[in-house]
């Protein structure tokens, strides 16, 4: 009797633990529907709907002084305005926050802010707000990561509705690190601190701040009162689904309006589907291959990497792997970036050619080289590579490791890293000098390759402004590079974006992503 | 009590080994600054960087102040995220409970009975109806799993979203893609643990007594059963609450293991540690609190060196 009792008890205690945990599990869940609610009704009673993008990472940052990668730059470019813009169509800089500019001397610039600019929290956006905004990214003891993209200037000014910038020496490239330098409000910010304006930031974009479930998703609101017009979808809700799969799902199901990071594997299934459209456009960004020429390796040699810039069927890759959303490229350059010289021929398909090289490189039994790549970069177009270098006698050894490491590897100033690197490029400036100075300049981070005449054309491009004179610059350099072949450029990649077909919206080559410019069809 | 008080000492242990080990073995991998940096950064910008985060010490040093911190409960300050570490865990530890709760109770309400089912009917057609079940749930991993109910729930017949954690329905999805691989696991060790008991010569008493099954199942066999059952369960407890990077990377749930998976790419270090951390005294304690209802469901495992003489 009193073990059955003993028993009785036990279970009691069970079942109400049991019970305990349900009801616990509900309350929680519970919880996060209610706060859900209100925007749910929201949604269905207003007549411009709320437009959801599913992004592959949630945006590290808000604080635009901190983070720029894809997924934060998405979200806070859409708070804030910029200093300068890109005209999307023609991709010429144009008027932003700075109604106007001129240069005073070679290292001194001028840029005349608008007047009628407001924070959404209604102070008047200055010339001192600008120039806090590149002060605190140039403060060391702020740790922007953007540091390095603005340290050409020397010293910023604010007078009146002017603000006054300083280079260290003639800078090219001024104007287009400007296109996407951000304006944070001082006073706001000096305020309530780094940490709390990254939680609850405050712009003068067309979007303001409305909430930021961490690690779930963040929206934002249309500003109604925006200066350069009011926009037209009314609140976005960006979403952070890092499974490709996942994220095309949720286009399929309806889930998603608009989807970023899609594959060309994706595309039949998205286009299959009658609501949904893939939109897409040719970007600045260069996919290449870059050589180790300082290590003691096979690809030292001029004749090898020759062999190899004929030994890789190109349009293959292009048609069968890119699925056409690619474009043939005849140098590390788009024609999209100032510098680009058409002049240059680059290097055909020819593996009969590539193998004579070979030959004449006194390799007749082949050689073997490794190359190593992170799961960042489209594995297929490695394996590609691999399969087409494999037929003129080239054995690739592909090394894959997480991209910290591939980092650490490549970026060692030993270079003992191996020969071949498969890499996919953009400088965000639409200019040679973010391309091929930090790829192949002696001692740059990136760089496996030494040639004092490249880099004395690419030094002398980036200390004048004088166009004509860089422009001749880069010819010489981009000359250099095919006869000493560093690296070669393999395609041009094109930006790839599946959406609802209610939603209309012009991609541009510099990856931005302004909801300001996306429209609901009608 | 001195028995618990041990056990105590021994996870603590445990949880500075951990730490020690993931504190070494971020810094053999990869280098948070070169993930930070702008691509057309220079080796001094990175020297900056890198001294400003304090990495250019000497790891012996690092190793101090992170001891050092542990000890203050202070865990840091994320590089990426700029936020302290332990506000950026907090937030997400209710997803990873409310998800592990969920899947758990789908592990132990299928997977038990599932267990005991296959047991008694052996050899029957409800166990050639039953197998197949277990079987498929221990052979689909959660990738495969997760994608083909999207496909199916979220895609095909539009009842649950197919991602996200906005309300109850999203939880579906996910519990079940997570539950199934425990449930196979729980009902595998019920049966294999029942039919053990099923040979047993008490079995056999009791049923020349005519005790009808379901009291001789309630008050004999699962009680005889258990202990490997609940070791099982106390093990799938702690996965789940560690955070499970597949399944809540196909439903963008945002529970520890998405965070775990997003810091070690980052390398933030900070974050790396607190989340490895996190998870293995859970893992730990968990492991405590199974052995101690051990000594609770079957009172001749006495707890300790005290009744062992």
């Amino acid at each position: 009797m009193k073990a059955s009792w003993r028993s009785v008890q036990k279970t009691a205690v069970l079942v109400f633990g049991l019970l305990c945990i349900i009801a616990l599990a509900g309350c929680s869940v519970a919880k996060q529907a209610d706060s859900n609610k209100p925007q749910q009704q929201g949604e269905a009673s207003t007549d411009s709907r709320k437009l959801v993008v599913d992004l592959a990472n949630e945006a590290a940052n808000l604080d635009p002084g901190l983070q720029y990668n894809f997924d934060s730059y998405a979200v806070y470019r859409n708070i804030f305005d910029n200093l300068l813009r890109r005209d999307p169509a023609t991709n010429e800089i144009t008027a932003g926050v700075a109604e106007a500019w001129k240069q005073d001397s070679p290292t001194e610039w001028t840029f005349t802010i608008r007047d009628n600019i407001k924070f959404h929290n209604g102070d008047p956006l200055t010339a001192e707000d600008a120039a806090f905004s590149i002060l605190r990214i140039l403060d060391k003891e702020f740790l922007s990561p953007q540091y390095a993209n603005f340290n050409m200037i020397a010293s910023v000014e604010a007078e009146g509705n002017e603000l006054k910038i300083t280079t260290n020496e003639p800078s090219p490239t001024l104007l287009a690190q400007l296109v996407n330098l951000s304006i944070v409000p001082k006073k706001y910010v000096e305020e309530a601190g780094n940490e709390q304006f990254n939680l609850k930031p405050i712009g003068s974009g067309a979007y303001l701040f409305d909430s930021w479930a961490k690690g779930t998703n963040i929206t934002l609101k249309a500003n109604e009162e925006y200066w350069d017009g009011k926009p037209e979808v009314a609140a976005v809700e960006f979403r952070f689904v890092p499974d490709r799969a996942s994220r095309v799902a949720d286009l399929l199901s309806g889930k998603a309006d608009f989807v970023a990071g899609v594959s060309p594997d994706d595309v039949e299934s998205i286009q299959s589907n009658s609501n949904l459209q893939i939109i897409s456009t040719p970007t600045e960004r260069i996919a290449f291959l870059a050589f180790n020429m300082v290590d003691d390796t096979p690809t030292k040699s001029t004749a090898v990497n020759q062999a190899i810039a004929h030994g890789i069927n190109y349009d293959s890759i292009i048609e069968s792997l890119l699925q056409g959303y690619g474009e043939r490229v005849t140098q590390v350059l788009t024609p999209l970036s100032f510098g680009y010289d058409p002049s240059i021929s680059g290097f055909d398909y020819d593996p009969e050619k590539a193998k004579e090289l070979l030959k004449e490189a006194g390799y007749d039994n082949g050689i073997t080289v490794d190359l190593p790549t992170s799961p960042s970069f489209d594995q297929r177009v490695v394996q590609a590579i691999q399969g087409d270098l494999d037929k003129i006698g080239i054995k690739v050894n592909i090394v894959s490791t997480d991209h910290a490491t591939f980092l650490k590897k490549v970026q060692d100033p030993a270079r003992k890293w191996g020969s071949i690197r498969y890499g996919i490029w953009s400088c965000g400036c639409m200019d040679a000098d973010g391309t091929l100075l930090p790829l192949f300049r002696t001692d740059t981070i990136w760089s496996s390759y030494s040639n004092p005449e490249f880099d004395q054309a690419v030094d002398a491009a980036r200390t004048t402004t004088d166009e004509a004179a860089r422009l001749e610059n880069y010819k010489t350099a981009l000359n250099i590079l095919q006869q000493d072949v560093p690296g070669i450029g393999l395609y041009q990649h094109f930006a790839l974006y599946g959406a609802s077909n209610k939603l209309q919206w012009q991609p541009d080559p510099q990856e931005n992503f302004f909801v300001k410019d996306i429209k609901w069809v009608k | 009590m001195l028995y618990v008080g041990q056990r105590i000492v021994q996870a603590l242990v445990s949880i500075f080994g951990v730490a020690t080990i993931i504190f070494f073995i971020l810094r053999l991998t990869g280098d948070p600054v070169l993930l930070m940096v702008p691509q057309n950064a220079t080796a001094e910008d990175i020297a900056v960087l890198r001294h400003a985060l304090g990495l250019d010490q000497p790891v012996g040093l690092q190793y101090l102040q992170f001891l050092k911190q542990i000890f203050t409960a202070d865990l840091g300050y994320s590089y990426i995220q700029n936020m302290p570490v332990l506000d950026i865990v907090m937030e997400r530890i209710p997803y990873t409970i409310d998800l592990a709760i969920f899947a758990l109770i789908l592990t132990v309400i299928i997977g038990v009975p599932l267990g005991m089912i296959t047991a008694i009917y052996k050899g029957t057609w409800i166990e050639k109806i039953c197998m197949p079940f277990i079987l498929v749930g221990q052979s689909m991993p959660a990738f495969w799993t997760g994608i083909l109910l999207i496909m199916l729930f979220a895609v095909q017949l539009k009842w649950l979203p197919s991602s996200g954690a906005e309300n109850l329905q999203s939880l579906i999805l996910p519990a079940i893609t997570l539950a199934s691989l425990s449930i196979a696991t729980v009902a595998r060790m019920t049966r294999s643990s029942m039919l053990e008991q099923l040979g047993q010569d008490y079995v056999r008493t009791a049923r020349s007594k005519g005790v009808g099954i379901p009291r001789m199942l309630y008050r004999h066999l699962l009680r005889n059963a258990s202990i490997p059952i609940i070791t099982v369960i106390g093990l799938e407890c702690a996965n789940l609450l560690g955070g499970s990077v597949i399944t809540e990377t196909i439903f963008a749930w945002p529970g520890l293991g998405q965070l775990t998976i997003q810091a070690i790419a980052a390398r933030d270090f900070p974050l790396v540690q607190a989340v490895v951390v996190l998870g293995a005294a859970v893992y730990i304690f968990i492991n405590l609190i199974t052995d101690l209802i051990y000594g609770w469901i079957d009172p001749r495992i006495k707890l300790g060196r005290e009744t062992s003489q």
